[in-house]
């Protein structure tokens, strides 16, 4: 790829990227009420499966989570937890990704069904330690009995850097993990790592199949 | 899969790094004397300068601490409004790709003024969607404004690795 190639990869991206994240909020404002259900859902799953009675639900309402306890007393207050901030990094993610060339290609879909599987997990994972600071932390003497001060510590760490740090990395990292051959295409020529460089100088030599073949694999993942 | 193959490896090597550093930097802000020795005064400051340029606008703004409050509209700035989380991942993004310490030293003082300025406009048009469209003001502040400062974060670091790190470099002149 020559620098002139590189350069219209990179006047692409840009243009395309208000445009991609246009398409990306309406499919996520499309998608948002599946997006509650199975975010809630999955956080449900894996509370229930660490505590002993298995006594929470997660109900969406309103596109927040309601943290129904069985044994919650009649009169007691429910808690919600925004369900809206735990996904709305979709957006990031899908916008990023349409951005780049040929997004709808069977590579760039594959590359795309992965990364939003490992966001969602994170999504997940967000909901899942708001719950467990909600117990841990915000409910009083029962809090204090039930949970040691490691706990809190634990789960309070865990909330607060999958929140707003992981919220806002996440989608990013996800994207360049994936695409890392793509961005750094778009990025420069010398870029595409230290080895593309070095293994360009002797191009002008006649190379072997099996190195090209080598060079390929990792320049594509 | 060994830690070596993996570190030899340019996008696991940013991605290590990238976590790295971004692991570090948030646990030392989440530090409670760090929060109330910079966070908070920080929040304070940008709250301040909001304040000043709403009064430019002509609002009638009362600043106390992190809350601004008109008589049309309050809004009060957090520790996740106030630009220093976008910061903190574009800085480990910068710090972690391969490129030179002159290169790394000018994407962090850019990308930091330039983030400041996107998250004041953020401040500034939320007020006043807060005043004119209250309807819209969570979607706007949440999914709206939010995706836009990351992917503003996003572009800047695409922007500064473009320009900085696609010159031919030399063994001498590598800092990764």
């Amino acid at each position: 790829m020559n620098p002139s190639e590189h350069a219209a990869l990179y006047r692409s991206f840009l243009k395309r990227l208000p445009m991609t994240l246009l398409a990306a909020m309406l499919l996520w404002l499309a998608l948002r009420p599946v997006l509650d259900v199975a975010v809630s859902g999955f956080a449900q799953l894996l509370v229930r499966s660490f505590e002993y009675p298995r006594v929470t639900r997660l109900v969406v309402e309103d596109h927040s989570a309601e943290v129904r306890r069985s044994d919650f007393r009649t009169d007691s207050g429910i808690p919600a937890i925004p369900l809206t901030e735990k996904h709305f990094n979709t957006i990031v993610l899908l916008a990023l990704y349409f951005a780049l060339p040929r997004p709808f290609s069977r590579r760039q879909l594959e590359r795309l069904f992965m990364g939003w599987c490992i966001l969602y997990l994170t999504q997940t994972m967000n909901v899942l330690f708001h719950v467990k600071c909600l117990y841990a932390l915000s409910l009083g003497e029962w809090s204090v009995q039930n949970y040691s001060d490691l706990a809190r510590d634990f789960y309070g760490f865990w909330r607060y850097f999958t929140d707003l740090p992981g919220r806002f990395s996440f989608p990013f990292l996800i994207w360049l993990g994936f695409n890392w051959d793509l961005v750094t295409r778009l990025i420069g020529p010398t870029l595409s790592s230290g080895e593309e460089t070095t293994k360009k100088k002797p191009s002008t030599k006649p190379t072997t199949r099996p190195k090209s073949k080598r060079r390929k694999r990792t320049s594509g993942r | 899969m060994d830690f070596r193959s993996l570190w030899h490896r340019p996008e696991s090597r940013f991605l290590i790094l990238f976590l790295s550093i971004l692991g570090v930097s948030f646990t030392i802000v989440a530090l409670k004397p760090v929060n109330d020795a910079f966070v908070v005064p920080y929040t304070t400051l940008i709250a301040k300068v909001a304040g000043i340029i709403l009064g430019l606008f002509g609002e009638d703004i009362t600043i106390n601490g992190c809350l601004l409050r008109s008589p049309r509209f309050a809004v009060t700035i957090y520790n996740g409004c106030n630009g220093l989380i976008t910061s903190l991942i574009f800085i480990s993004g910068v710090l972690a790709f391969p490129a030179r310490l002159s290169a790394k030293v000018i994407g962090v003082i850019g990308g930091l003024v330039s983030i400041q300025i996107i998250n004041m406009v953020r401040i500034i048009s939320l007020f006043y969607i807060g005043i004119y469209f209250p309807k819209l003001f969570n979607s706007s502040h949440i999914f709206i404004w939010q995706s836009l400062v990351i992917l503003a974060g996003v572009t800047l670091w695409i922007v500064w690795a473009h320009l900085f790190t696609a010159q031919p470099k030399t063994d001498e002149g590598r800092n990764d």
